[in-house]
């Protein structure tokens, strides 16, 4: 936690190291360059341990767009105790958007299923009697109790989205689109046998895993979220290649987003945006001539 | 020392010599008893008779007195002098003086010469009158024989720029400026930061009077930004000075607002749509001001600015500005070049940063703050509105202690009285207590309260009455320490007698030192002109030339000069604008004609003088394909160390040729006076 406390105002920003997981998202969109990702040494027979994420307290002040872009909600600006970020206020940044619907009423006994499925524990089931009473105990009777209703919580400002509850759950009731879309690739040339530093700090489980002779990792990107928690831990330069493609996010038409944007993820991620936005205009001027011709 | 003839009178007239035979006038001084006491003036006069040439000689009371010029007129129109010498006190001062009395006769100024006989005698000697009296005769002596060498010189005029520039927009700045102004010359404003108003701009109140500081500012500072005759440069560095007295020429830099100045209209729509905030300095960092922005609302000139340290790059500004399309984010820095004939540089001060000394917990300890950091709360229009809170819970504090001279009359840091911290601390006091009443206790560790000045005094007896306690305390063995839990402070001091001192507050303010301000030395140098043991800018001559320096035709004006406060700045602004005045009112400047001279023929383009030159007049030209030194008459200060250093001779200084100073030798050792 940083703070920068004034007479008028007070700022501090909070990393929140459960939820954080070492990715480079924060340090690549800071427009101040204030946030350092630093990969820790690794110990002797031990698991590699998740990049550590610094914060220079001279040169942060407080925008918050680490805030908005953090896919885990572990970076959080307060300005005089309040998480509202003026860069989205005042629409130069845009934020995640986290398609996530949960329908409950389509859940039913083996639903908490759901909450093993998250790899970082943001859902959370609960079963209640139609009457609202909560069932804490819910014994084997109960589950087939079929008058019990269940009810799905997600902590959905931390989740980043990989769909592992919905591709893999025992229902419908969770339905979630990605985030970023993109490409993760191994270079099998250059990844060195027995290394698995990745694996160990990749925040998602099943997207990557070992081979069957345990000696190279292999992707399944159905899972990834690209966050980049992985290149920041391999030991070798060009053995993994990450590469994002699009990012769902608020409509938004901002300088800085681009400048973002063009690092996150490429000059043709932007290029696709911009196409995309003046459709949108364009589309909109013709409506408003159409309109305006027959108003005539 | 510049010595203007008196025009028309000499004019074409000061080559007169009267004859080839030298005719030589002594007046010898008593300086009121300040000579005649120690030295023997009867014998000096029938002395100086005796010596070759002397026609005259006549011992009297001051010669510098209306009375003393009117005779020295008039013996030297009933004795048709050529040659006229004064034996009394320091030619630096009285030089001048003398030489215009003697134009008045039509002689030429420079047949002129002074023997220093008080500083070099009767001063130094006081005790020795004997051999005073022979030091006295001594020097006579080489005057005279000096004097029967001594060639009328033609004075040397230089063109004048009718125009002129302040280097720093504050108090001083402004008063000198609308004062050129008004008097109908062109005047540049050039200021560093984005606005002008310095310091005052900053202030609540001002003292004793109480009156709010930017009601008093603004207006004037209004009246800069409207002027015809002046063109504010602000947000701008000042990169070099060439030139000399009457013809600068500076080259300054305006620095990139990316907001193009004559689009804006200083709506701020586009500081609305800033999401960026970081702190604002104008507010001593208490208060925040968006990445685009003005640093406060009384701003001039109006124009808006962003810092590209902090912008984001959203463009969010640009579609606030809309159709105006005044904000440029490809501004490059612009440099140009102005001719002026005089500076006034008025580029006031800085507050020195306490973080340094520990024992006073600042920038270590939220609740203590500096005094401009206490004004910036106390002002209805800063950060907090007005109202004095703590950083650390922001509640009202109950007592307050200001600790006095942190950083200055302290040897080894800043030896000099800041002078005006005593008063702004009363002043703080009283409005402390004058506000919040019985709901807080205020104490002053003090070791003097120095409040000289007009009605000062009665301001310290107002802050007295209002139940403001004075403890007085010695400057040694003070600190401070923080209670962790309540953010509360604990003030230790020791009496003159040692006795121990501790008072408890919630909050406390320093008044720390003022120091010269970060490009002082940078501009002297520029200049060329001296710093001050402080640091600060010297002046020419601490009594009667306070605002001139030793480059003619750059003045100083406000806190650069020496720490000093509002109405003491506004003072010396209008004083350097006058001075500024009277070169600029000038057809053309005359400069006394004892430039260096270089025998073209002789030099052999070395360039030892060039490296010797301390005054940066010599520059080796190439003139038909020989290098050969020139010397700038308007950068010449006839200091002749030129002459000096020239290997082969080729260098000599008018009024001080190698024969008239060996004559002076000759004279010295040759015949030892007798009495």
């Amino acid at each position: 936690m940083i703070e920068r406390i004034l007479h008028a105002k007070r700022y501090s920003l909070v990393v929140d190291k459960s939820l954080c997981v070492g990715c480079e998202i924060c340090k690549t969109v800071c427009p101040r360059e204030a946030i350092k990702v630093t990969k820790v040494d690794k110990k002797l027979e031990e698991k590699t341990q998740k990049s550590k994420i610094d914060i220079d307290l001279e040169k942060c002040h407080y925008c918050g767009i680490c805030n908005s872009m953090c896919p885990f909600g572990a970076i959080k600006v307060y300005v005089d105790d309040k998480n509202v970020l003026s860069v989205v206020e005042k629409k130069s940044f845009p934020e995640l958007i986290r398609q996530i619907k949960v329908n409950s009423s389509k859940c039913d006994s083996v639903c908490s299923e759901y909450e093993k499925l998250c790899p970082l524990n943001l859902i959370k089931v609960t079963f209640h009697t139609p009457n609202g009473e909560a069932i804490k105990n819910v014994s084997a009777t109960e589950k087939e109790n079929e008058k019990s209703e269940a009810e799905i919580n997600i902590k959905q400002e931390s989740c980043p989205c990989c769909r592992l509850c919905d591709l893999k759950g025992p229902s419908d009731a969770i339905l979630v689109q990605p985030i970023f879309y993109g490409a993760l690739k191994i270079n099998e040339d250059k990844c060195p046998e027995g290394c698995h530093d990745c694996l160990d700090v990749c925040p998602i489980t099943g997207t990557l895993y070992l081979s069957e002779d345990a000696k190279k990792v292999k992707v399944n990107e159905l899972f990834c979220v690209y966050c980049g928690a992985c290149r920041n831990v391999c030991p070798v330069e060009g053995a993994l290649d990450l590469q994002r493609v699009s990012i769902r996010h608020t409509s938004i038409k901002s300088g800085a987003w681009n400048k973002a944007l063009e690092k996150l993820a490429s000059t043709e991620g932007i290029a696709k945006e911009l196409r995309a936005k003046s459709a949108v205009r364009a589309k909109d001027a013709v409506v408003r001539r159409f309109e305006g011709r027959k108003s005539e | 020392m510049t010595v203007k003839p008196q025009q028309g009178k000499t004019r074409g007239n000061t080559v007169k010599t009267r004859g080839k035979k030298s005719r030589i006038g002594v007046f010898i001084c008593h300086c009121g008893g300040e000579i005649a006491r120690v030295i023997d003036v009867n014998a000096m006069e029938k002395y100086a008779k005796t010596l070759p040439n002397v026609t005259y000689a006549v011992s009297m009371n001051y010669p510098c007195s209306r009375q003393g010029q009117d005779d020295i007129v008039d013996a030297i129109r009933k004795n048709k002098l050529n040659r006229v010498v004064v034996a009394g006190c320091s030619p630096r001062l009285y030089e001048p003086l003398f030489q215009r009395c003697v134009s008045q006769t039509g002689l030429s100024p420079w047949l002129f010469e002074m023997a220093n006989i008080r500083e070099f005698a009767s001063w130094c000697h006081s005790d020795n009158s004997k051999e005073a009296t022979i030091k006295a005769m001594d020097t006579l002596r080489m005057a005279v024989a000096k004097a029967n060498m001594l060639e009328p010189l033609q004075p040397i005029t230089l063109p004048v720029t009718k125009s002129a520039m302040i280097i720093g927009g504050g108090i001083a700045g402004i008063s000198a400026a609308l004062d050129l102004a008004d008097m109908g010359y062109k005047v540049y404003v050039v200021e560093k930061s984005e606005s002008i108003g310095g310091k005052m701009a900053q202030l609540d109140k001002t003292f004793p009077t109480l009156d709010c500081s930017i009601c008093i500012e603004g207006p004037k500072m209004v009246d800069v930004g409207r002027h015809p005759n002046i063109e504010i440069i602000s947000f701008a560095d000042v990169l070099n000075v060439e030139g000399h007295v009457g013809n600068f020429n500076v080259r300054v830099r305006k620095n990139p607002r990316y907001v193009i100045a004559k689009n804006c209209t200083g709506c701020g729509e586009c500081r609305d749509a800033c999401p960026i905030e970081y702190p604002n300095p104008a507010d001593m960092n208490m208060g925040v001001r968006k990445a685009i922005s003005v640093p406060f609302d009384q701003a001039v000139p109006l124009v808006y600015t962003i810092d590209k340290d902090y912008c984001i790059e959203c463009y969010k500004c640009m579609d606030a500005c809309g159709a105006r399309q005044a904000i440029n984010f490809d501004q490059k820095p612009e440099e140009i070049e102005i001719n002026v004939g005089a500076i006034i540089l008025s580029i006031g001060y800085d507050m020195y940063n306490p973080e340094d000394m520990e024992e006073y917990g600042y920038g270590k300890y939220v609740n203590v703050l500096t005094g401009l950091e206490l004004e910036r709360l106390l002002l209805a229009a800063g950060p907090t509105g007005g109202k004095v809170i703590r950083a650390s819970d922001g509640q009202k504090p109950h007592s307050v202690a200001f600790i006095q001279c942190v950083g200055s009359r302290d040897i080894g840091r800043h030896e000099y009285c800041s002078g005006f911290c005593c008063m702004f601390t009363l002043k703080h006091a009283v409005m402390l207590k004058e506000k919040y009443k019985d709901q807080v206790d205020v104490s002053v560790l003090n070791t003097d309260i120095r409040s000289g000045f007009k009605g000062y005094e009665e301001f310290y007896n107002r802050a007295q009455k209002v139940g403001v306690h004075f403890v007085r305390v010695k400057l040694k063995n003070r600190r401070v320490i923080e209670n962790p839990e309540t953010k509360n402070l604990t003030v230790y001091a020791e009496t003159e007698e040692g006795k121990p001192v501790r008072v408890e507050a919630e909050m406390v303010v320093l008044a720390n030192a003022s120091i010269p301000t970060s490009t002082t030395k940078e501009l002297a140098k520029m200049l060329n002109i001296p710093l001050g043991k402080d640091g600060f800018f010297a002046e020419c001559q601490p009594k009667i030339r306070p605002t001139d320096t030793e480059m003619p035709g750059v003045f100083l004006a406000g806190a650069c000069q020496g720490l000093k406060d509002i109405p003491y700045s506004v003072a010396q602004g209008s004083g350097a604008a006058a001075q500024a005045a009277t070169i600029l009112s000038q057809k053309a400047w005359i400069v006394e004609p004892l430039v260096a001279s270089v025998d073209k023929d002789t030099c052999s383009g070395c360039r030892v003088c060039e490296s010797v030159c301390g005054y940066r007049a010599i520059s080796v030209e190439n003139v038909n394909g020989k290098d050969i030194a020139k010397v700038s008459e308007g950068l010449c200060r006839s200091c002749g160390i030129c002459a000096s250093a020239c290997p082969i001779g080729a260098i000599s200084m008018p009024a001080y040729t190698d024969k008239q100073i060996v004559c002076q030798v000759e004279a010295v050792l040759k015949t030892g006076a007798k009495q």
